[in-house]
């Protein structure tokens, strides 16, 4: 029977371990767990009667639970595949598990389910706070075997977990052997569950007025890039994303194509330098690549195209973090190659924004060409009483109307909207395009770190002989939300949590802090999370291997191994004599003379002899050298009677100086 | 530092041998550490008197042997005569049978008579026509040598050598000693005015003490390494005997002893080195002159 204290600490490690769990998990399996830990708890502190021969009752009681729980289960997932259904159905075992711990071998196996437990977390977040927490949970566990294996209880608490860190340390080597060189092989096999990616924040494919000032509160990052070279200036940072088109009056969504069209990308011309680039995409679960307008050279790996907005997007949905290099031209010109696509430029649905269509009809009457409608636009934008605002009202009824007539103050996704519906009504082709606009450069690392706060919409119109133009009514209004970028703009509660927003110089502190941790992120992400197959054959490339595939991989991977345990071996079987503490103080002893040049003892130096030459220099040291001296004889050469820990006392304490 | 007995013992000797310090301590240290002593020099140079000195000094009964090349081992041990009353034969115990023995000039007897000298030396007792007579406590010898290659000698054997703990040499005293030799008293006469110090008995203690001084597994290993050192440095034609490494712990505990010492240090060993080993080593490059004890010293690191 493992002792309390053993147990104690197991079960406070299995809650650490499953505890980051319970956010996701349904409520049920949150409690299933902690009441069972707090049986075994009870049944420790106070004695409760545990399941067992003597209670068959209890036995009982815990089928039952076990079924209740199969059922919960079925009732919650459907079944028991997959990653949520999978940890909530060993969490709720591990549960049962320790309210039938009675001897070693159970509590072994509740050891190592809560090994599992910790390999589930990483299914969650591969962060390293979550790194670092489940280090720590599985220093505990170790040290939780220690203990149920220290038989005689001659280990502290301290001295188990120490021994754990020890213990974990050695297995480094291991590790980093597993990690370099353990196959990685892209396929559904080592990839993670289907369920595994859900609930990302981000830009969507739809737009209603409202929706993106909501991603303004995330300091979530959508995506980092690198460029090669120089960086396009501010205001040429527009990060295209989804293209939407149709509306409703309320909300606007992509272009849904007649079945029978392939859809076609747009013809783009370009001239100047191109940019080159790296992103680094954050999964968000949809198939956009994130571009700076507009990509002319994409990777074609992942499925990678032009849609017919001129949007980049891979054939799977970004569930992962993924990398791909770019180069985008800021100045292009772009035409759609069919007109269908500008008639869907054109429609409004019938019986919306009576009011600014009339607005649009005015301005088509007075207008010479579609340029100058445009103009009209903007300077009514710009001169009428338009306020940009994080927090516009709530609108009610006819949406567009109501911020144009009525309210004014609106984000950036009420003045695209409703600059699209002036120019539809006015006859000029025009779109809304989402994505991002801006961002931050860290200045630890050199990257451009976009944010979802960084969302924005924008639109372009098509004119007859310039194809579709970018024009951002946003800018019309606010030139600090381009010119600046989006942080410069944000109310300090909104740049830097609590404590930190209170002046202008803890939010730069905040905004240090967070470099730095971003930096370390990025670089985690880049050198650890991100060594997948192919990172992996180019690093062994590098480090010499010929030809990196899985059997080559495999095989030096053995021989690593086997060079390890045969080191491992050579140096445990090696015999060799410990250190004699008492011979080791007085070696310090001895070499706290040399750091005051003066020389060291010689090997056939006895300690009396070179007490008596070190008093000789320095002489007013004589009390302490013929001390330490006496405590070192006495320890080494006579039947001890002081002890060691003084003498290392009066070593530490002696510190000579000329 | 020293312990009040061997400091009153050491500076009554000093008294009379002048100038000779570090020998007469090494010769009572031999005493004390029950070891026979040798002593090699020219004739002159004070070896008879350190003997008488010390007897004197710790009350011993002394008998000086003076060994001639027609010598007999009778001589030495004594005969058993036929008893013409009693009708059987009578032990006459011969010179040996004293608590200190001089044997001086012993490389002039016949190898046949040292042997006599160093089986009683070896064995504290003699056995004469099946009968064993034991020496009395306690016994020393000490045997004086003139340096061998002066005519009509046979120099000890080295398996003979072994049998004494430590082998001295007296050398010249230095020019103050020398003057106040001279222009002093008679050392005979000043040898007649000397009192004991001690007792036999007294001595008998002092040689439990020092056998009780502390030698730590450290100090052991130290003599280990040294007695290896001589074994496998290449230096010399034979390595230390075991009995040359006990000579050496049993030496330093008498060093540490008249030190005023419970314990037994490096440096004590290292005091008594040279006089244990000397005798027992050989240098292989023949070199004799050269003192390869302070050499062994240097190489051999403490542990």
């Amino acid at each position: 029977m493992p002792s309390d204290t053993s147990l104690i600490w197991l079960i406070l490690s299995l809650n650490l371990a499953a505890l980051p769990h319970f956010s996701y998990q349904p409520l049920w399996v949150a409690l299933l767990f902690l009441s069972m830990m707090s049986w075994r708890s009870l049944a420790i502190w106070q004695h409760w009667p545990l399941p067992g021969r003597q209670h068959r009752t209890l036995s009982l009681v815990q089928w039952v639970v076990a079924a209740g729980a199969g059922l919960l289960m079925l009732d919650s997932y459907g079944n028991f595949i997959g990653r949520d259904a999978g940890t909530a159905l060993l969490i709720v075992m591990v549960g049962l598990k320790v309210v039938e711990i009675r001897n070693h071998r159970d509590y072994y196996i509740s050891c190592f389910l809560g090994y599992f437990l910790v390999v589930t977390n990483f299914l969650y977040s591969q962060s390293i706070p979550i790194a670092a927490l489940m280090l720590v949970i599985i220093i505990l566990m170790t040290s939780c075997l220690i203990s149920l294996n220290d038989i005689k209880q001659v280990l502290s608490k301290m001295a188990q977990l120490k021994l754990a860190s020890k213990m974990l340390l050695q297995a480094i080597p291991l590790m980093l052997i597993l990690f370099v060189l353990f196959p990685r092989i892209a396929g559904p096999l080592w990839g993670l569950p289907q369920d595994a990616h859900t609930a990302q924040t981000g830009i969507s494919n739809s737009m209603s007025l409202g929706k993106i000032s909501e991603l303004i509160q995330s300091d979530a990052v959508a995506f980092r890039v690198k460029f090669d070279q120089t960086m396009p200036a501010g205001h040429e940072l527009y990060w295209r994303g989804p293209v939407l088109w149709n509306t409703d009056g309320t909300t606007w969504r992509e272009l849904t194509l007649p079945s029978h069209s392939e859809p076609r990308p747009p013809i783009i011309s370009t001239t100047g330098q191109p940019s080159i680039y790296t992103v680094t995409l954050e999964p968000h679960n949809e198939h956009w690549l994130f571009a700076l307008d507009v990509p002319t050279v994409f990777p074609t790996s992942f499925g990678a195209s032009l849609a017919y907005g001129g949007e980049l997007l891979s054939r799977k949905p970004i569930k992962q973090r993924t990398q791909y290099q770019l180069s985008s031209n800021t100045r292009f010109s772009m035409n759609p190659d069919t007109d269908h696509y500008l008639n869907e430029a054109l429609i409004l649905p019938k019986g919306f924004h009576p009011r600014t269509r009339a607005l649009a009809e005015e301005w088509r009457q007075k207008a010479k060409s579609p340029e100058d409608i445009i103009d009209m636009a903007l300077n009514h934008f710009n001169q009428q009483p338009f306020y940009y605002t994080l927090t516009p009202p709530a609108l009610t009824g006819d949406t567009i109307d109501g911020f144009l007539f009525e309210s004014g103050k609106g984000f950036c996704e009420h003045y695209a909207a409703s600059f699209t519906v002036l120019m539809r009504a006015a006859g000029i082709p025009t779109r809304v395009v989402t994505g991002y606009q801006g961002g931050e450069i860290n200045p630890v690392d050199g990257y451009l770190v976009v944010r979802q706060r960084d969302a924005h919409a924008w639109t372009e119109v098509w004119l007859q002989d310039r194809g579709w133009v970018r024009i951002d009514p946003t800018a019309a209004v606010s030139q600090d939300r381009i010119e600046l970028g989006m942080s410069e703009l944000l109310p300090n509660a909104l740049r830097a949590p609590l404590f930190f927003s209170q002046s202008e110089q803890l939010i730069d502190i905040w905004q240090q802090l967070r470099n730095n941790w971003d930096a370390v992120n990025n670089a985690w992400n880049r050198s650890i999370l991100a060594y997948g197959p192919e990172l992996q054959k180019s690093f062994l490339s590098k480090l010499g291997m010929i030809n990196p595939n899985w059997q080559s991989m495999a095989i030096t991977l053995f021989a690593a191994f086997s060079l390890i345990l045969l080191i491992t071996s050579a140096v445990l079987l090696y015999p060799r004599r410990e250190p004699d503490p008492v011979v080791a103080t007085y070696q310090q002893f001895c070499q706290r003379f040399v750091k005051l040049g003066l020389v060291a003892r010689y090997a056939h130096e006895g300690p009396i002899d070179f007490a008596r030459r070190m008093t000789h220099a320095l002489p007013h040291y004589q009390t302490d050298i013929g001390h330490i001296t006496a405590q070192y004889i006495s320890l080494r050469y006579d039947q001890s009677v002081s002890s060691i820990a003084e003498f290392k006392h009066s070593v530490k304490h002696f510190k000579p100086n000329k | 530092m020293t312990s009040p007995n061997t400091a009153n013992i050491l500076s009554a000797v000093n008294d009379i041998i002048v100038g000779k310090h570090q020998t007469s301590r090494l010769a009572l240290t031999c005493l004390l550490a029950q070891g026979h002593l040798l002593i090699e020099d020219l004739p002159g140079v004070g070896k008879t008197t350190l003997a008488h000195t010390l007897a004197k000094v710790l009350g011993l009964d002394f008998h000086r042997l003076q060994f001639t090349s027609d010598m007999l081992p009778a001589d030495i041990l004594g005969v058993s005569i036929f008893d013409r009353d009693a009708q059987k034969f009578h032990f006459h115990p011969g010179p040996i049978f004293s608590q200190l023995v001089l044997a001086d000039e012993v490389n002039r007897a016949t190898p046949r008579t040292q042997s006599a000298l160093l089986e009683a030396m070896e064995e504290r007792q003699i056995t004469i026509e099946g009968q064993t007579h034991p020496l009395p406590t306690p016994f020393f010898v000490i045997a004086t040598q003139n340096p061998s290659h002066q005519i009509g000698t046979f120099p000890l054997p080295e398996s003979q050598l072994d049998r004494f703990l430590m082998r001295l040499a007296m050398g010249y005293p230095d020019a103050e000693s020398e003057r106040q030799l001279l222009s002093g008293t008679s050392r005979q006469l000043l040898l007649q005015q000397l009192n004991a110090i001690i007792d036999p008995a007294a001595l008998i203690t002092l040689q439990h003490e020092v056998s009780q001084v502390h030698t730590s597994p450290a100090l052991v290993d130290y003599v280990q390494k040294i007695l290896a050192f001589s074994r496998e440095s290449g230096l010399y034609v034979h390595g230390l005997s075991p009995r040359a490494g006990l000579g050496l712990i049993r030496a330093a505990q008498a060093w540490a002893f008249i030190e005023g010492r419970q314990q037994t240090l490096p440096e004590d060993i290292q005091a008594v080195l040279p006089a244990v080993v000397s005798h027992r080593l050989q240098a292989r490059d023949g070199d004799a002159q050269h003192d390869f004890s302070a050499s062994l010293i240097a190489q051999v690191p403490i542990p």
